[in-house]
């Protein structure tokens, strides 16, 4: 009797077995990855692009098969830059099971950073403040690009090697230098320690700062206290759209100085928006702009037509690549900690991730015009130097990369890790 | 018994292979040739919860809580029509469209990655609902639109005031761009491009 219950059931457990295994609701768990993201607010001019840019990515990355055949759920939210509200989008993706977060800003990154480190998830972000990349303070922090201050350092050292040698002045005087750049901003202050380091060690002059809101339409008074310094070069950390009001009043105002700017502030809107006074601004480029010819760069651009048909191929910028550029270190360390036996499905895999995915990396390369990727255990600085591009004649021309590793060893060993 | 046991077992078998096969494969099977594009229109568009316009900034002292620079939400609920026009079902797995005011201010850009299963050949109905501030549509405003308003010679203030104002009542114009749906079918991913006229 005893025997034929057990047989029974045994039958029953086996039928069900046979529909759960043919079935559609037999579901492999997913990676889940989350974004916080700006779509809506104070640096939507960079942050829509990027946001879509990285949907399509893990649309193209799950389109390969995911993670060695596991796919990823990415959910993204936008936040539109406030850090209260990334904050509790953060707190949401957490009880989501969000094993990674793809983060924006440098105020809300920076501000999270000892939530993300206590919490052991990998944070990457499309903040690359050099303040993020001291794996003993900021362990779980990465992006894939050079840091703002290597960005600063090398766009400065381009111009003193490529522009300075043919002024007129070369040789009889120091060259002089000043920045403009929203003051309250963390994202905008972030280099300007590094990069007024640098002009000291070049033998700049500087002069005083000018504060340039990240919503500035008019910055005529900001030049005219400029024009009594009578820069030669000229630091704009901002974005877009306040990179192109400066420029375009620096230009009808007559001011005369060349322009450096930081990578978010140098992309395809600005010559739209700045005509003429574009001409000859040089910029921070860690990945090459959206279509130009670099390996990978057929992929953004496929994926683009093909996830986001919505948005014109000639409306995307080089914020597109960025978001690749992101996505795609975080999928090679995830591919990495999977081999390795981590399991990515699970609650509390981000040390896994971390070191046994990102903290192998040696020069790895994403294609993408953008420089070979390590990471350590000690340091997070993803590459050692930037390239310098400038809008000429109607297109972006490469000026010079400069590689601060190679260039300043010591320096870059001993003193600029961190800031 | 044994004999009962084994044709159960046989039967049990051949009943699941049966029930599954039922519930996995469809009369025809999707491909990136046969997918064709669902339709989709706007059903309604309505403001779910109006609180005028207002703004304070963050010298004024509120009665109860912090102080800080807030502004008058303007939410907006869009449904659409989805129709699906293939012969199996189809997954939608992702909305995403920007809202224009006034023909060229784009305002907001909504994301939704949730999942909703469509029939063959039934259409299906989807709520889309975006918030926006009078504090946030500013920022946005000023970085993304900037050089526009100042073209026309439009103060930011003035132009969410009359948008505050317009939208609830159908007067500003609002559209749809930059729209795409996601969807996929037994393995076969396709994303298409809408554009649509609200009000």
């Amino acid at each position: 009797m005893k025997k034929n219950i057990f047989a029974k059931i045994f039958v029953i457990l086996l039928a069900v077995a046979f529909v759960a295994g043919f079935s559609t609701a037999a579901v492999a768990k997913k990676i889940r990855i989350g974004g916080i993201m700006d779509t809506t607010g104070a640096t939507s001019d960079v942050g829509k692009d990027y946001a879509i840019g990285m949907a399509d990515a893990f649309k193209y990355i799950n389109s390969q098969g995911g993670v060695n055949g596991k796919k990823i759920r990415y959910v993204w939210f936008d936040y539109g830059y406030r850090i209260p509200e990334a904050i509790t989008k953060y707190k949401m993706q957490k009880r989501l099971g969000s094993v990674a977060i793809m983060g924006w800003g440098t105020g809300d990154t920076e501000a999270l950073s000892p939530t993300v480190n206590k919490d052991k998830i990998p944070y990457v972000s499309a903040s690359y403040s050099a303040h993020l990349t001291d794996p003993k303070k900021t362990p779980y922090n990465l992006f894939f690009s050079s840091d703002y201050s290597t960005n600063a350092r090398s766009a400065i050292t381009a111009w003193f090697d490529k522009k300075w040698p043919k002024h007129k002045d070369f040789g009889k005087r120091k060259p002089r230098f000043a920045c403009c750049y929203m003051f309250a901003s963390p994202y905008c202050s972030a280099p300007i320690k590094a990069i007024k380091d640098q002009a000291k060690l070049l033998g700049f002059e500087i002069g005083p700062d000018q504060d340039v809101s990240l919503f500035a339409l008019d910055t005529k008074s900001q030049i005219m206290a400029l024009k009594k310094f009578k820069p030669d070069l000229l630091w704009h950390g901002n974005t877009t759209m306040s990179v192109a009001a400066t420029v375009r009043d620096a230009y009808a105002l007559g001011l005369g100085t060349d322009w450096i700017v930081n990578n978010w502030g140098f992309d395809e809107n600005l010559p739209r928006l700045a005509g003429k006074a574009a001409e000859g601004v040089m910029g921070a480029t860690p990945c090459a702009f959206f279509g130009q010819d670099y390996k990978n760069m057929d992929l953004v651009v496929s994926s683009a037509e093909k996830y986001s048909p919505g948005v014109p191929i000639g409306k995307r910028l080089i914020r597109t690549v960025q978001a690749w550029g992101d996505a795609l270190v975080l999928w090679e360390a995830m591919k990495r900690a999977d081999k390795a036996g981590v399991d990515l499905t699970k609650k509390g895999c981000g040390p896994g991730i971390m070191k046994k995915g990102f903290e192998t990396m040696r020069n790895f390369d994403i294609g993408l015009g953008a420089a070979p990727i390590s990471y350590t255990a000690t340091d997070h600085r993803p590459a050692t130097g930037c390239l310098i591009q400038e809008w000429k004649g109607g297109k972006f021309q490469p000026v010079e990369a400069v590689d601060l590793k190679k260039r300043w060893p010591q320096k870059w060993a001993k003193e600029w890790l961190g800031w | 018994m044994k004999k009962k046991l084994v044709l159960m077992i046989v039967l049990i078998f051949g009943l699941s292979i049966a029930l599954a096969s039922c519930v996995t494969t469809a009369p025809v099977k999707p491909t990136d040739k046969n997918f064709t594009a669902p339709k989709v229109t706007l059903e309604s568009f309505e403001i779910p919860q109006y609180d005028g316009y207002w703004y304070f900034s963050k010298k004024v002292k509120p009665t109860k809580g912090e102080a800080g620079d807030r502004g008058a939400i303007l939410p907006m609920s869009f449904v659409f029509n989805v129709e699906n026009r293939n012969p199996y079902p189809i997954l939608l797995n992702g909305i995403t469209f920007t809202v224009v005011f006034d023909k060229e201010f784009s305002l907001v850009t909504y994301n939704n990655q949730d999942e909703y299963w469509i029939p063959a050949g039934k259409t299906d109905q989807v709520r889309a609902t975006t918030l926006i501030t009078a504090r946030s549509a500013l920022l946005s405003l000023l970085v993304t639109g900037g050089f526009k308003l100042k073209a026309k010679g439009w103060s930011p203030w003035k132009a969410l005031e009359t948008w505050w104002k317009g939208v609830p009542e159908g007067t500003t114009p609002v559209d749809i761009t930059e729209c795409s749906f996601s969807f996929s079918a037994d393995g076969v991913q396709k994303a298409y491009p809408y554009e649509l006229k609200v009000q």
